[in-house]
């Protein structure tokens, strides 16, 4: 298992980055919001992306999600260029999103919800309602999300009931790769624990985790690297294992410089 | 709420979920009460049943007043009207779930009238006459959809533009005058019944069917109150939002056209004319039967009483002797409280969140 190796895999040849962005750079008007950024992640490891607020963490996945383009830079999805991309090109590239915000749906309910953008079809074009029902009750269950029933309205749930409709949908698109932006943003403790659960066992299957969470203690405990954004720019790429939490909070906040300037220096 | 205690790690429910139990322990009863009645509930809140009791109480009460209400010809002249309105407000309904809204229905309903009777009195088969009218509609569609979805502009405006554009290229190529007589075969359809019930009838109960297909059982349904409820979401999921909005506009113009077509059969003749005022009256059908404004929610059925709510009150008054000029405050007044019912509504699902998600805890 890969989980807790020393080594930091951007060094080691023994496999190629399932996602890589190098070089990337992309504004907002007049916001920089990636600048030069870096990025590679291997099958079968968690990847936390740390940063303060406007670091840019949110961006980056979105471009990882097919949200937004780069607007220069390159994106590398299992070492192909992807040129253009669309939410729907990432999905068909093997790239599930839990985003932020959650993109889900309050008027529908929960199984079209799991199966929003991508239901299951009788026939060409109708609808196989009765087998959503079945399997998003199915994965709701696996992953242990306790929600009244799967016909209830999203809109009827609480923040912490939704959040796990979001991770479990991502989870049973079952794609290799898993982006996580603040996925435990609205769960307790008990709650947190279990969504690190449910990472660890994504990346044991082999998959690559991306994770974008505020919370440095579920990062520490439940990932393999960390790559801390400062200001669009990265600060620096650590192995959790090695990282020590003043460096890491210090590399957040800009106390001290990126590693590029102390190379450079 | 009170706790987001709800992705269960398979421990045992701790002091914490003991200590919500006795804080409110009635609350937590009620809550789930109402899970087990979540269908009866949404049944009672319903605008299709509100609406169906409505015209139900509407009849009734006609009937005392005179013996009238009680004529299958009365009856027939009010569900024919109000084919006309369901064929368009069934596809106007698919439009506005999807967050949009399309006024230019009225113009295309004229211009397909005027294309299909042009054709017609050329002497080509009603056949050719109603799908280049269709066509016709659905290119306007086309353009709507394009405009909407490619330069941002709202709907609403786009709509009122092409509104505008179509009714004064109708006039315009028709140079203002109506195109009569039409062949019997063109008219066949607008003229003639099977088993005392006209065609027209038949035929908007097909579309109204199809239109009912597509939103409740197909994944493009689904898709469309996606859209409609939350575009970055639903594109966020992988759905290609602009192809399936401007598909929405695209149906919308060929019924609406197509409805036209009807229009001219039954009269006879095609009139520049035609349609005017009509957008608004497929809206209010739309929204009277449920439909939200805000996009995501609405039903086909709704759109269909809906229609038939209107044409009820349109000939009901002026069979109660009421002054024909209140019928559009009948209708203004109607309008408004199915508004106000789709507030109710949303409030109700989200104020029994709380309860719902209290009851999960605990259940």
């Amino acid at each position: 298992m890969l989980a807790n190796s020393e080594i930091d895999k951007e060094e080691s040849s023994s496999s190629l980055p399932v996602l890589e962005v190098s070089n990337g750079w992309k504004s907002f008007g007049h916001v920089t919001a990636l600048r030069d950024v870096k990025l590679q992640a291997y099958p079968g490891e968690t990847l936390a992306i740390l940063g303060d607020n406007g670091a840019g963490k949110s961006t980056l996945v979105k471009v990882l999600a097919g949200v937004h383009n780069l607007d220069a830079g390159e994106l590398r999805i299992n070492g192909k260029m992807v040129d253009r991309t669309s939410p729907l090109l990432a999905k068909r590239n093997g790239i599930s999103t839990v985003f932020q915000d959650l993109a889900v749906i309050e008027t529908l309910d929960i199984a079209a919800n799991m199966f929003l953008g991508q239901q299951l079809r009788r026939g060409r074009i109708f609808a196989n309602r009765r087998r959503m029902f079945t399997e998003a009750a199915e994965s709701l269950a696996a992953l242990g999300v306790r929600v009244p029933s799967v016909r209830a309205q999203l809109g009827e749930l609480s923040g912490g009931q939704r959040q796990g409709v979001a991770i479990a949908r991502a989870v049973r698109e079952d794609n290799p790769i898993v982006l996580m932006d603040e996925p435990t943003a609205a769960l307790g403790v008990r709650e947190t624990a279990h969504v690190g659960q449910i990472i660890r066992e994504l990346t044991r299957r082999g998959k690559c985790v991306i994770l974008v969470s505020h919370d440095l203690e579920f990062v520490l405990e439940f990932s393999d690297r960390l790559l801390v954004l400062r200001l669009g720019r990265v600060q620096g790429a650590r192995s959790t294992a090695s990282a020590n939490q003043q460096e890491v909070v210090a590399m957040i906040t800009g106390l001290v410089g990126s590693d590029e300037a102390k190379a450079r220096s | 709420m009170l706790e987001p205690d709800t992705i269960e790690p398979g421990l045992p429910t701790g002091p914490k979920g003991a200590a919500d139990e006795t804080r409110v322990p009635t609350l937590s009863k009620v809550a789930a009460g109402e899970t087990r009645l979540p269908a009866l509930r949404r049944i009672a809140l319903s605008p299709s049943l509100a609406l169906a009791l409505t015209i139900g109480i509407f009849v009734l009460y006609g009937l005392t007043q005179t013996s009238e209400f009680a004529s299958g010809a009365v009856w027939i002249n009010i569900v024919r009207d109000a084919s006309f309105t369901a064929i368009i407000a069934s596809f106007e309904a698919i439009v506005i779930i999807g967050g949009g809204i399309d006024l230019s229905v009225g113009s295309i309903f004229a211009a397909g009238a005027m294309v299909s009777a042009a054709l017609a009195s050329q002497g080509l088969s009603p056949f050719i006459a109603f799908a280049a009218g269709t066509m016709t509609g659905a290119g306007v569609g086309l353009v709507n959809g394009l405009i909407v979805n490619y330069f941002s502009i709202p709907a609403i405006i786009v709509t009122l533009g092409t509104m505008f554009g179509v009714s004064s290229l109708v006039v315009h190529f028709s140079q203002g005058q109506p195109i009569a007589p039409l062949p019997n075969s063109f008219a066949y359809i607008g003229q003639n019944d099977l088993f005392g019930v006209p065609y027209i009838i038949y035929v908007a109960v097909v579309i109204a069917v199809i239109a009912y297909l597509l939103l409740h059982a197909t994944t493009l349904g689904w898709n469309v109150r996606a859209l409609g409820a939350n575009r970055e979401a639903a594109r966020s999921s992988g759905i290609r939002v602009r192809a399936l909005s401007i598909s929405l506009y695209v149906y919308c113009g060929a019924a609406a056209a197509f409805a036209g077509g009807l229009e001219a059969a039954r009269l006879g003749a095609g009139s520049p004319d035609f349609g005017t005022g009509l957008e608004l009256t497929v809206i209010a059908a739309a929204i009277i039967g449920g439909t939200s404004i805000y996009g995501g929610l609405g039903t086909i059925p709704g759109a269909a009483l809906g229609s038939l709510l209107l044409s009820v009150l349109a000939t009901g008054l002026i069979l109660l002797n009421i002054d024909p000029t209140l019928q559009d405050l009948a209708t203004g007044v109607v309008l408004i409280l199915a508004a106000g019912l789709d507030q109710v509504r949303r409030r109700q699902m989200f104020r029994t969140s709380a309860r719902r998600a209290h009851a999960a805890e605990n259940g």
